[in-house]
């Protein structure tokens, strides 16, 4: 047997009297944000938020660290890590040329989960703190082994000032000005 | 003659009232009150609103970019409307928004203000202020669009909610004062016996209907953005749909000149002397600020209240700024009766 419908009637909360005081707190309310506002948006090309050492950001390589291991673009789970075939010289056998593999990135593809990084057995990659670069065509995103070794440098960084968001009790996020 | 006559054409005040307070002050008016709408919700909300166009003036040429933004859009007609309908309805409706204005005095002196000083100011302005969202509607209904219909329906439930608020707490006035006439409503509220003090329940209401009439916040029903797109002018574009919007911020001013007038003293305590100056320029600009007052705090209600759904303003309608009105106007008996302004 279907269970019965039965409609049921909720009280109206509040009166007259509860509907007038909420209203005339919120615009007290409204007022007081209207006189003291405590904006948090960040002016972007004025200010950059400085962000926290272990940000996951744009990805440098260290060649001279590198094993080769491949560890990397295997974990890599956007596929934006690939490991690319290079001839070069042997220190040990200077006359020898070797083979050897080393990643390279796509920008197009990574998500700065930062696996590749954490995988890296000897530490031959590392993040820097910001992720605020754009290109001008797609085909810049696709790092060479020479470009992936150059630390990025920040465009915002030349042109406005570091912010950071903290936590007030009372105000929420609130954004302070650094230096 | 001819001459003579084309000046005299030209130099009617009326024609005056209609250009310069009708049209460019309301288009000026509008302007700072969409930036205070902005910016007033921006603080509110804890953004910072328009700011790039010009950081020194807050933001405020971002708005006449807007307007050129608007003007020189493409204005594109779909093919499915009804064509004579679509261009003509947002036309008159901003055309009829600015009309009122002739009726609404700014000035005492006949002299300066001739319409005015009717007898029956206060009636002509509030039927003509009452008559532009009809157009609103047949602007949703000719555009062929299931948005643009729904939104007029709304628009047609909210018309049907707050018509009789309007009409009988702005009346309210003219039912303690035993006139039509806005020059006597004024006068008789000299120098603090203004009836937003003297009845602020009519005052109320009269600030609710405006509210609804002008889709304020929280009625912003019929062209709320989540729900219906923009309501009876989704299929609008360019110009044509500047004149929309347009429309009800001048709605909005008009209305706000009225309570001005009829609730907050016009330009009471002032009283006009002769000569432009002190008869003409003065009373009028006391009049505008407070409208101006008005207008700003009713773009400072959409920073604060959310929008209410289309049952919730029904019932606040009939519920009570119904009640509201017909108390209002029962008090103004009662202040008639016992002859504050006599
Ligand atoms: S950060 Fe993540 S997505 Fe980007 S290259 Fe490394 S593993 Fe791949
Ligand atoms: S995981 Fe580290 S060591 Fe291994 S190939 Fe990648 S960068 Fe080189």
């Amino acid at each position: 047997m279907p269970p019965k419908v039965s409609l049921k009637k909720l009280a109206r909360k509040g009166g007259l009297f509860d509907g007038v005081k909420s209203n005339i707190h919120a615009l007290a309310i409204g007022v007081k944000y209207l006189v003291d506002p405590q904006r948090s948006t960040l002016l972007y090309p004025k200010e950059y938020i400085e962000h926290r050492p272990g940000y996951r950001g744009f990805i440098v390589f260290v060649k001279e660290k590198c094993i080769s291991c491949a560890a990397c673009s295997r974990i890599c789970p956007s596929a934006a890590m690939k490991m690319v075939r290079v001839t070069e010289i042997d220190p040990k056998h200077p006359d020898k040329p070797r083979q050897k593999q080393y990643p390279v990135i796509n920008y197009q593809r990574c998500i700065f989960c930062g696996f590749c990084v954490d995988v890296c057995p000897t530490e031959a990659l590392y993040h820097v703190p910001f992720h605020d670069i754009v290109y001008e065509n797609l085909a810049d995103m696709f790092m060479t082994l020479e470009q992936f070794q150059v630390e990025p440098q920040r465009p915002a960084v030349s042109e406005g000032l570091p912010v950071v968001y903290e936590v007030d009790e009372g105000k929420g996020l609130v954004k302070r000005r650094r230096g | 003659m001819v001459l003579d006559l084309i000046l005299y054409i030209i130099a009617y005040p009326p024609l005056w009232q209609v250009l310069i307070l009708g049209f460019a002050g309301s288009l000026a008016i509008a302007m700072v009150a969409i930036w205070f709408e902005r910016k007033a919700a921006a603080r509110v909300q804890r953004r910072i609103g328009p700011y790039w166009a010009s950081p020194a003036l807050g933001g405020f040429l971002n708005i006449i970019a807007d307007m050129v933004r608007y003007v020189l859009q493409q204005l594109i007609i779909p093919g499915t409307v009804d064509r004579l309908v679509f261009y003509f309805a947002p036309i008159a409706a901003f055309t009829i928004s600015i009309l009122p204005v002739i009726f609404i005095p700014l000035s005492p002196k006949p002299e300066f203000w001739p319409v005015a000083t009717m007898d029956y100011s206060l009636l002509i302005a509030l039927a003509l202020s009452t008559l532009p969202p009809l157009l609103v509607i047949a602007a949703g209904w000719s555009s062929n669009n299931k948005f643009a219909v729904i939104g007029s329906m709304r628009e047609s439930y909210v018309i049907t909610a707050y018509e009789l608020v309007a009409v009988v707490s702005i009346l309210s006035a003219s039912a303690s004062l035993l006139t039509f006439n806005l020059v006597y409503i004024v006068e008789a509220q000299q120098p603090f016996k203004w009836l937003a003090i003297l009845n602020p329940i009519a005052f109320l209401a009269a600030i609710l209907a405006v509210l609804m009439s002008t889709s304020a916040f929280p009625f912003e029903i019929p062209e709320s953005e989540h729900e219906v797109v923009a309501g009876p002018f989704t299929e609008y574009s360019g110009a044509l749909y500047a004149f929309n919007m347009g429309g009800a911020y001048v709605r909005r001013f008009v209305y706000a000149l009225l309570i001005a007038l009829v609730f907050l003293g016009g330009w009471a305590p002032y009283v006009p002397g002769p000569g432009p100056i002190t008869g003409y320029i003065i009373p009028s600009l006391i009049v505008v600020f407070k409208a101006v007052i008005v207008v700003l705090f009713i773009s400072f209600l959409r920073a604060v209240y959310g929008r209410y759904r289309l049952d919730q303003a029904l019932g606040a309608a009939w519920r009570l700024a119904i009640p509201l009105a017909i108390i209002g106007f029962g008090w103004s008996l009662f202040l008639a009766y016992i002859g504050v302004f006599h």
